[in-house]
């Protein structure tokens, strides 16, 4: 994992979704895409190394950078998100991220289609996540329309994305094999 | 030499330090957001202003202007100035008083980043502790309040708007005198529950902030109320929609009420 690129990559893509976003948002509930789900769904598949032959046969996949990248998108969610409690979008994206690359391990995405349905399904996880989060901190917040309004927009954004970040990142998605 | 962390070991540690996250105080833990928006603070008030620019800005037949608005909302503040006046004139007559808001202050701030999300309706403002704010504060725009202030840094402070989920202001409705508490939903739009159907209330009121010491001297309008119809759940009680007084998505500066300012902030 090339992590200065990944640094750099994060911090372009807050301040983007920070600042940029507003413009695209859709609806009443003011839906934008979430781009560090994006992220999170990318390094989720295709930021775990192939890294050693296991013993019995086939490849072993080193999920650690998928953990460390998970958890990192969340505390970027969390500082660029005003007014949510700190913590909520470390916890769901590390936890959702570290699944969908376990998950991975098992069934390969290639597809965009696939990866679509993929990002739709991690944004609505986080979503549920974080609003139970949120309640546990004694917020009461939990606008089940934004969150299915925003896992579609991410959906339909997230796979086009993929491509650009896989070059940023120098990461060839097309690799995996089933073994 | 090279200690080798395992992957079950690795998401323990990091779930933790989520967990410490989540339950530090929201005091410390708020302080990355600040550290954040000053950091970043240039490109993020270039994507609210491009933003803003690129939002289409043509209203629809019969809909009141910003402009139009901003005298609206000032017409009704007077009015709720001069409504003040007389009831402290006729309870206190003879004695001295002062004018409502005469010596207070506003502050005006520049947004430095705003989240205007369907869970989260709060703004980071480039004034804070050094220029006189303190939590509590009414923040203005358009004449008309739309928040509060939840939280200071020296340099930034912290809006939460009255369409937050989490906002809750003591409000009374125009022409009415029954006071309630008016909350956010987060949709840009406040509601106020607990109204019985024995009042009158009329589409298109004012609705006005009260006065709390020490923070606003006199009722101030924050909204209008959008739509009143009878609750579903409970028939008895009507269900209040308030809309903002301006459109929030287009704010580029506001004002903070400071009730004991410097000199040179006195209105």
């Amino acid at each position: 994992m090339r992590w200065l690129r990944f640094a750099a990559l994060v911090l372009v893509t807050a301040i983007v979704q920070a600042g940029f976003l507003d413009r695209i948002a859709l609806g009443l509930v003011n839906a934008k895409p979430d781009l560090l789900l994006i992220l999170l769904v990318f390094f989720s598949l295709y930021g775990i190394p192939r890294s050693k032959v296991a013993e019995s046969g086939g490849y072993r996949f080193d999920v650690s950078p998928a953990i460390i990248t998970s958890f990192s998108l969340g505390f970027a969610s969390d500082i660029i998100l005003v007014g949510s409690p700190m913590g909520t979008q470390t916890l769901a994206f590390g936890i959702v991220g570290t699944l969908l690359a376990y998950l991975h391990r098992i069934i390969v995405i290639r597809k965009m289609p696939y990866q679509a349905l993929a990002t739709f399904i991690a944004c609505v996880c986080v979503g549920l996540l974080v609003a139970g989060l949120t309640r546990f901190k004694g917020q009461h917040i939990f606008n089940f329309r934004l969150i299915l309004w925003r896992s579609v927009y991410s959906a339909v954004v997230g796979p086009f994305l993929f491509l650009p970040v896989a070059w940023w990142m120098r990461i060839r998605t097309h690799r995996l094999r089933q073994y | 030499m090279r200690t080798k962390v395992s992957q079950k070991m690795l998401f323990t540690w990091l779930a933790l330090a989520g967990l410490i996250l989540l339950l530090a105080p929201e005091k410390l833990t708020s302080r990355f957001n600040f550290a954040f928006a000053r950091l970043f603070r240039w490109p993020l008030s270039i994507g609210h202003s491009v933003s803003l620019a690129a939002r289409p800005r043509h209203l629809p037949k019969g809909t009141v202007t910003q402009d139009e608005l901003r005298y609206l909302n000032y017409i009704a503040n007077l009015e709720q100035q001069v409504l003040e006046e007389h009831r402290k004139v006729e309870q206190l007559a003879g004695l001295h008083t002062r004018l409502p808001l005469e010596g207070a202050g506003v502050v005006p701030a520049e947004i430095v980043t705003a989240s205007l999300t369907g869970s989260h309706s709060e703004l980071v403002i480039n004034r804070g502790l050094d220029d006189g704010l303190r939590t509590g504060q009414f923040v203005l725009a358009n004449n008309g309040i739309i928040g509060t202030i939840v939280h200071v840094e020296p340099r930034q402070g912290r809006v939460r708007l009255c369409t937050d989920p989490a906002s809750r202001i003591k409000v009374k409705v125009e022409g009415s005198k029954i006071f309630r508490v008016m909350e956010g939903t987060g949709i840009n739009s406040a509601k106020i529950s607990n109204v019985s159907t024995k009042h009158k209330i009329e589409g298109n009121a004012f609705v006005f902030a009260q006065k709390k010491p020490g923070l606003l001297d006199c009722p101030m309008v924050i909204g209008i109320i959008a739509e009143c119809r009878r609750d579903d759940e409970k028939p008895l009680l009507w269900d209040i929609t308030v809309r903002p007084v301006c459109d929030l998505s287009q704010l580029r500066e506001v004002g903070v009420i400071v009730m004991d300012p410097d000199e040179h902030l006195r209105l």
